[in-house]
């Protein structure tokens, strides 16, 4: 037998989560896919299309996965049902697997396509509501596009998922009872931190300084003007492959670690 | 498919275990169990009775020393060990879903598992419904797991404080199912402080207090080198372990010297094992 990967095992794994738990997984999901719609809509009353697409697509895509994230290794809130999970015959590997597997493909994908439908209906539904006969016809309809997924927000908002959605797997695993809640308080404590070491740091080194944001700028002020300070293209580089492949990687990756060696 | 006529053997060698290092639950501890038998480990609130059940089907693992399950280190929680054992924890886990839903859940990982055999536990425990499992009582959620893990035919079943809401007639059938499934092959480990509950059902005692290993012997090894009985006069010629007030004198646990056969008493004989270890260790050893 092999006690690493069993295609059969985990598809019976993988159908065990999803059905075991279908409606919190499907509320969650839903839930989430809601948030998202409520929030395009809400903000495209107030706003323009571009601040719609974007706001909605953050928090759906990142909000959501980090819910579905915290939610997937979420047995271990009680003894039995974390002790049941613990000793259900599939491997580690498999039960890590099932949770990035239904987290970073599944809902990211699911997410993608209703993300696409409902980007769809709204810019059509703003096509539509345009007269083709009015004057700047053209612009008014080329103005709104469809949000794409190779956007700079949408880039970013990829990064974000997978590094806090990663944050989130580990966080589940550490923290018992209310992970979502513990883990996030935790990563803002650090995120704050993280900006403040770097503000003092900065101010060492710019007496002019108006802010500045770890890894990545400064702000300076020369009299009235504002300008800013970019790192150099080589260590941006490395900083967006730090952040982009190297953070997420790692933070998977403890998760399977934290897994494996998990007590309960 | 994995061979069952295999002598199962867990091993415990030099085991220490505490959920800090300062406070050991479990110094040096060594065990040997092997199937055919249905063993009851004995302790008190706290002796880290459910703890060396987690230690052995590989949820905590040991600070010190080995553990082995037939040749299995279940610390790995490979799914070729964690198929060929069963915990039911005393708090059991019953997702919103029906029995057959369950069954299809579940069943495909254990291979020996037989869908006749749990419908007619089912029956035999009285646990029937169309409804989804987590609309049952505790005690029935409870009765349906006992089932399913029975079902399962793995060689080792390891119970926490299984009768533990349960009502007094589904304890007795708990019991006589216990007893009718206990095969050779197999292997069961219940933990309990409901001494009484193990009455007639088990065939070796364990006895844990402050981390230590009272007493590991078989209710033959127990009948023989001890004594249960209740006596007006307490007897001056024989060492006594335990005594307590009865209703027509005083209840006794002495050392058996002239071989007679009493009925083994199992609250009288943990009360006598941990409130004088050291003699009863040199009856056992003697």
């Amino acid at each position: 037998m092999n006690d690493t990967f069993s295609v059969k095992r985990f598809g019976w794994l993988f159908k065990k989560t999803l059905l075991e738990r279908p409606a919190q997984l499907m509320g969650l999901t839903a839930l989430s896919f809601s948030l998202s719609l409520i929030i395009y809509a809400v903000v495209r009353m107030m706003s323009n299309f571009d601040d719609a697409q974007n706001f909605s697509f953050l928090v759906g895509l990142v909000g959501g996965g980090c819910f579905l994230a915290s939610f997937v290794f979420g047995q271990f809130t009680s003894n039995a049902s974390g002790s049941s999970f613990l000793t259900l015959p599939a491997s580690v590997f498999e039960k890590w697997l099932c949770g990035v597997v239904i987290t970073g493909i599944l809902y990211l994908f699911l997410f993608l396509i209703f993300f696409r439908l409902m980007d769809m209906a709204f810019v059509g539904i703003y096509h539509n509501g345009l007269d083709p006969k009015a004057a700047f016809y053209q612009e008014q309809y080329n103005a709104v596009h469809l949000l794409a997924y190779d956007e700079l927000v949408a880039r970013s908002s990829f990064i974000m998922f997978f590094n806090f959605a990663g944050i989130m797997l580990v966080g589940s695993l550490y923290f018992n009872k209310a992970a979502f809640i513990k883990v996030a308080l935790i990563t803002c404590g650090i995120c704050v931190g993280a900006f403040l070491l770097n503000l003092l740091i900065a101010k060492m080194f710019f007496s002019n300084m108006q802010t500045a944001f770890p890894y990545y700028m400064v702000w300076l002020m020369k009299g009235k003007e504002r300008g800013r300070m970019e790192l150099p293209e080589d260590s941006m580089k490395v900083v967006a492959i730090f952040f982009r492949y190297l953070i997420p990687a790692m933070l998977w990756f403890l998760a399977f670690m934290r897994l494996r060696e998990k007590e309960f | 498919m994995y061979n069952l006529t295999n002598t199962l053997m867990i091993e415990i060698n030099n085991v220490s275990f505490g959920y800090t290092r300062k406070k050991l639950l479990y110094k040096k501890l060594q065990l040997t169990l092997t199937t055919g038998n249905i063993y009851g480990l004995l302790g008190k609130n706290g002796a880290g009775k459910s703890t060396l059940l987690k230690n052995i089907i590989g949820l905590l693992y040991p600070l010190e020393g080995t553990i082995s399950v037939n040749g299995h280190a279940p610390a790995r929680r490979a799914p070729s060990f964690l198929e060929t054992i069963y915990l039911i924890p005393e708090e059991v886990h019953v997702p919103a879903v029906t029995i057959d839903r369950y069954i299809d859940l579940f069943a495909p990982f254990y291979p020996l598992f037989n869908r006749e055999q749990l419908m007619a536990y089912l029956e035999k425990l009285e646990v029937a419904t169309a409804d989804k499992l987590s609309t049952l009582s505790f005690g029935q959620q409870k009765k349906f797991i006992i089932a399913f893990a029975l079902a399962c035919n793995t060689k080792v079943l390891l119970l926490d404080e299984p009768t533990n809401g349960l009502d007094i007639p589904s304890k007795k059938r708990f019991r006589q199912l216990i007893a009718a499934v206990m095969s050779e092959e197999r292997m069961i480990f219940i933990s309990t402080h409901q001494i009484k509950d193990l009455d007639n059902l088990i065939d070796q005692v364990i006895i844990v207090d402050e981390g230590q290993l009272l007493l590991n012997a078989s209710i033959s090894a127990i009948s023989e080198k001890l004594s249960f009985k209740t006596v007006e006069q307490i007897p001056a010629d024989r060492q006594v372990l335990y005594e307590e007030d009865a209703l027509k004198g005083k209840a006794i646990v002495v050392e058996n010297s002239g071989k007679e056969q009493t009925k083994i008493n199992l609250e009288h004989l943990f009360n006598a094992i941990t409130e004088n270890p050291s003699l009863a260790k040199t009856i056992f050893n003697h």
